[in-house]
């Protein structure tokens, strides 16, 4: 559960700095993961296997470091750095999956992100399982990872309030934040982005101007893939320090949530992400406060999938998905 | 121009699909620089062959030669790049996209941003694309999305599109099919304007007053067959059309004169307004009787369409009465009014005349599969369904793929034929036509005209819309012209002349005047 919090600037026990520290660690992860499913559904193809995709990728990050974290000098953060590049080739390999199913054999793609899904949770209990009984010699569904770092930028984290955003936070958190800047300049201006939105909007267009529609897909599931590697990874070094079946816990879900929220756009999904974060880390720091049983901290962690429905109700009526989302593209059809 | 100035050279084309041939041994050539047209009815061939030259199908048979060599073209792709272009029918448009991006989609111009960074260059393609656009006066907003353009906008940036890529041979599949008079003649300037600055053109069309306006020379196929290649000044729309349809063609229609009865229809001070409430029918009222089409000229979106919705309840009325038979239908849901009596062969045959992916003999049925013999209680009975498709299948001639066939897959016209024969199948009191013709050929329209004059004769009422004055003029009892939503003029056919008519469309002549 959210990570103990140190550090001088949250003596005072301000519950706002603590709300706004653990609600940037929980949304910067989850807007990552959510862009990936921005890259796939714009491109046209649905993607509901974020969830597995991150947990493939987190278990792939968590295996790399049990098998080789030892080989490091004790305290270096290589292990962590690597762990990332892990999670993220991990989750772009394992999105192939998604993306044959769905580009190459033109399958249903709900079907196949749910089995992308289950194969996930499956595969890595599993795999987990067996790796810790045969390679290690002893039984655990874990990887246990090492703590990750916090940074705090002491001139900036004395500024009130706004200063919790500078204060205690992950170096992921900062890599993420120059991530959503490339990968929105990579959607908005760059010659592939503009291929990608055209087919999802009109793949015939697109295949008529000579963009190859098959090729922009693959490579946009696979951003998918990698991304939610990625956003896996920060939850498995920031929730738990380890890697373990409670990976799975509806981040991925709580993505596309937001993506729809943020109608399929970098910078309104970066806002519902922030207020999915904000309100999970206000809930849990409510519940601490009236010193509630942990049985209500469930319930509270309910909050920002109530709110998304509520949201949804006003929201969605000027939402609109891409034209050609979830359409099978096939040539000879007008 | 001399024989061997050829740009394209299609030599012995054979294409079939599942046996049967759509193109046999079709030999042509086209001269650089020429309006050269491809003449036919739907179905004899025309676009298939064209798509064989745009790398859709490949040949069976034959060669094809552009500028002298011979060329193997697999796809669009290896046709753009013989600068070899084409306007579908079907546009191919990113629609929430802005005409440039929709026009530099595929090819890019890409400036670096701060000397590193590749963006897409979308101001200077803003500017090539509006000059390009002057050039050929093909006005249209560069910076404008697609959605929010109307059809021959939409065209137009098709045709920007070819000329971005610096297509010099251009083919327009039946491009005027989905526009109106003005927007015709717009168009045909255009091409005009491309074959003087070098462009070679390929039209295919069923039309042959456009034929005749733009084209130098015309190729005549029938079933997959090329007739002739005729010389288009000295040939007569005439010939040509005897050529194409295989028998002398008749263009008037045999009408006995009218026989009125009682009143069937009553309008009254109709006012609709638009979902932008905005008033689109303002205060129309009118009357039809046993055995009279009453046709309403106008040119699009004076409110004709609306008049029609309101009349099959497939909109709302602000105000005034629908009366059909001394009952007034005003309010009445759609299935109501089908029961009162009420055909309606409605504008849009693919949006909202058929299911699609229907078969054919559901979309027969589509009126009447909940009364006997077509259902059983609750239980629909898919014998009565067919055993009443192949009878109108051979009563109204509709071919395709037969019964169970999908609708989607039949050619316009024996789409519309298959609309034409569900409705009058009804027997109901008044038939709605609206564009009954709209993007047929000449044949199919003869047809349709028959059978709704016919009908006429059978003494019921007919409303006819139609944005084309020959066909009102040509069908009509009486004429009512709508302009800007009003109904400014009702006479009898034979009391107005076509200029007048012409007149009060464009609204140079006012109501008040024809009564000074």
């Amino acid at each position: 559960m959210p990570t103990a919090i140190a550090g001088g600037a949250i003596a005072g026990g301000l519950i706002a700095d603590v709300v706004i520290i653990d609600g940037l660690s929980f949304a910067l992860p989850l807007l990552i993961i959510a862009i990936g499913g921005i890259y796939s559904e714009r491109s046209g193809v649905t993607n509901l296997a974020l969830e597995g995709l991150l947990g493939f990728g987190a278990f792939c990050g968590g295996l790399f470091v049990a098998l080789f974290g030892t080989r490091f000098a004790i305290g270096s953060t290589a292990p962590m750095y690597l762990a990332f590049l892990c999670a993220m080739v991990g989750g772009a390999a394992y999105s192939l999956l998604h993306a044959l199913l769905c580009v190459q054999f033109r399958a249903n793609q709900v079907i196949s992100g749910v089995v992308v899904n289950i194969v996930s949770v499956a595969l890595t209990g599993f795999l987990t399982s067996q790796i810790n009984a045969s390679v290690f010699g002893a039984p655990s569904n874990k990887f246990v990872l090492s703590v990750s770092p916090r940074v705090t930028i002491n001139s900036f984290s004395q500024i009130p309030v706004l200063g919790a955003v500078f204060t205690n936070f992950y170096p992921f958190e900062a890599i993420s934040l120059i991530m959503v800047v490339i990968l929105w300049y990579i959607m908005n201006r760059s010659r592939y982005g503009m291929r990608l939105r055209a087919c999802g909007d009109n793949p015939h267009a697109a295949d008529a101007a000579g963009a190859h529609v098959t090729r922009t897909r693959f490579a946009a599931v696979m951003f998918s893939g990698a991304l939610s590697g990625f956003g896996g990874m920060c939850f498995a070094y920031s929730i738990s320090n380890n890697f373990s079946p409670s990976i799975y816990m509806g981040a991925g879900y709580l993505a596309i949530a937001a993506l729809i929220f943020g109608n399929w756009k970098i910078m309104p999904t970066f806002a519902a992400c922030l207020i999915f974060g904000l309100a999970r880390s206000g809930a849990y720091q409510l519940v601490k406060a009236m010193e509630l049983s942990s049985s209500f901290s469930d319930l509270a962690m309910t909050i920002p999938y109530i709110l998304t429905l509520l949201l949804l109700i006003f929201f969605s009526r000027s939402n609109r998905a891409p034209r050609a989302l979830g359409e099978i593209y096939d040539k000879s059809k007008r | 121009m001399r024989k061997d100035a050829y740009i394209v050279e299609m030599r012995r084309i054979t294409k079939r699909f599942s046996g049967v041939a759509a193109n046999e041994d079709v030999s042509l050539g086209i001269y650089k620089g020429e309006v050269f047209a491809l003449l036919g009815e739907n179905g004899a061939g025309k676009s298939t062959l064209m798509n064989i030259l745009f790398g859709m199908y490949e040949p069976d048979e034959g060669e094809i030669w552009v500028r002298g060599g011979k060329v193997s073209i697999k796809s669009p792709n290896e046709a753009v790049r013989l600068d070899i272009a084409m306007v579908h029918q079907h546009f191919k448009l990113v629609e929430n996209y802005t005409v440039t991006e929709n026009i530099v989609l595929g090819m890019e111009p890409v400036k670096r941003l701060c000397g590193v960074l590749p963006m897409v260059d979308l101001k200077s393609a803003n500017e090539k694309v509006r000059e390009l656009s002057r050039r050929y006066g093909l006005e249209v907003d560069p910076t404008a999305k697609i959605e929010d353009l109307k059809v021959y906008a939409r065209q137009r940036v098709e045709i920007l599109k070819m000329l971005y890529r610096e297509a010099d041979i251009l083919i327009f599949d039946e491009p005027t099919a989905v526009l109106t008079p003005q927007e015709i003649s717009a168009l045909l300037n255009i091409i005009k304007k491309l074959r003087d600055d070098g462009k070679t053109i390929i039209l295919i069309s069923h039309k042959l007053e456009e034929i005749k306006q733009v084209a130098n020379r015309c190729a005549i196929l029938k079933r997959g067959k090329l007739l002739d290649v005729l010389d288009v000044s000295t040939t007569s729309t005439a010939t040509m059309a005897k050529l194409m349809v295989g028998h002398e063609l008749s263009l008037d229609i045999e009408k006995p004169p009218a026989c009125f009865g009682t009143t069937v229809l009553q309008v009254k001070n109709l006012t609709v307004e638009n979902k932008q409430r905005f008033t689109v029918v303002n205060n129309v009222s009118f009357s039809i009787r046993e055995g009279e089409i009453f046709a309403i000229a106008g040119v699009s979106g004076n409110g004709q369409l609306e008049v029609a919705d309101a009349i099959t309840g497939m909109c709302a009325v602000k105000s005034g009465n629908i009366i059909l038979d001394d009952s007034d239908i005003t309010h009445k849901s759609v299935r109501e009014r089908n029961q009162a009596g009420i055909s309606y062969i409605p504008e849009d045959r693919q949006q909202t005349g058929l299911i699609l992916d229907f078969s054919l003999a559901d979309n027969l049925a589509l009126k009447r599969y909940h009364t006997p013999p077509f259902c059983n209680g609750m239980v629909l009975r898919k014998s009565a369904f067919s055993r009443y498709a192949n009878e109108l299948i051979g009563k109204y001639d509709i071919r395709g793929g037969g019964a169970n066939g999908k609708a989607r897959a039949m050619s316009g016209g024996n789409q519309q034929k298959a609309i034409v024969a569900r409705e009058i199948e009804l027997q109901s009191r008044l038939t709605i036509f609206v564009q009954p013709t709209q993007g047929l050929d000449i044949g199919a329209i003869m047809d349709i005209r028959e059978k709704m004059i016919q009908q006429r004769n059978n003494g019921k009422a007919i409303l006819l819309i139609s944005l084309e004055l020959d066909e009102v003029l040509a069908c009509a009892d009486t004429i009512g012209v709508m302009y800007n939503g009003a109904m400014i003029n009702i006479a009898p056919a034979d009391s107005i002349s076509a200029n007048e008519v012409g007149e009060y469309m464009m609204g140079v002549k006012k109501y008040e005047e024809s009564y000074a």
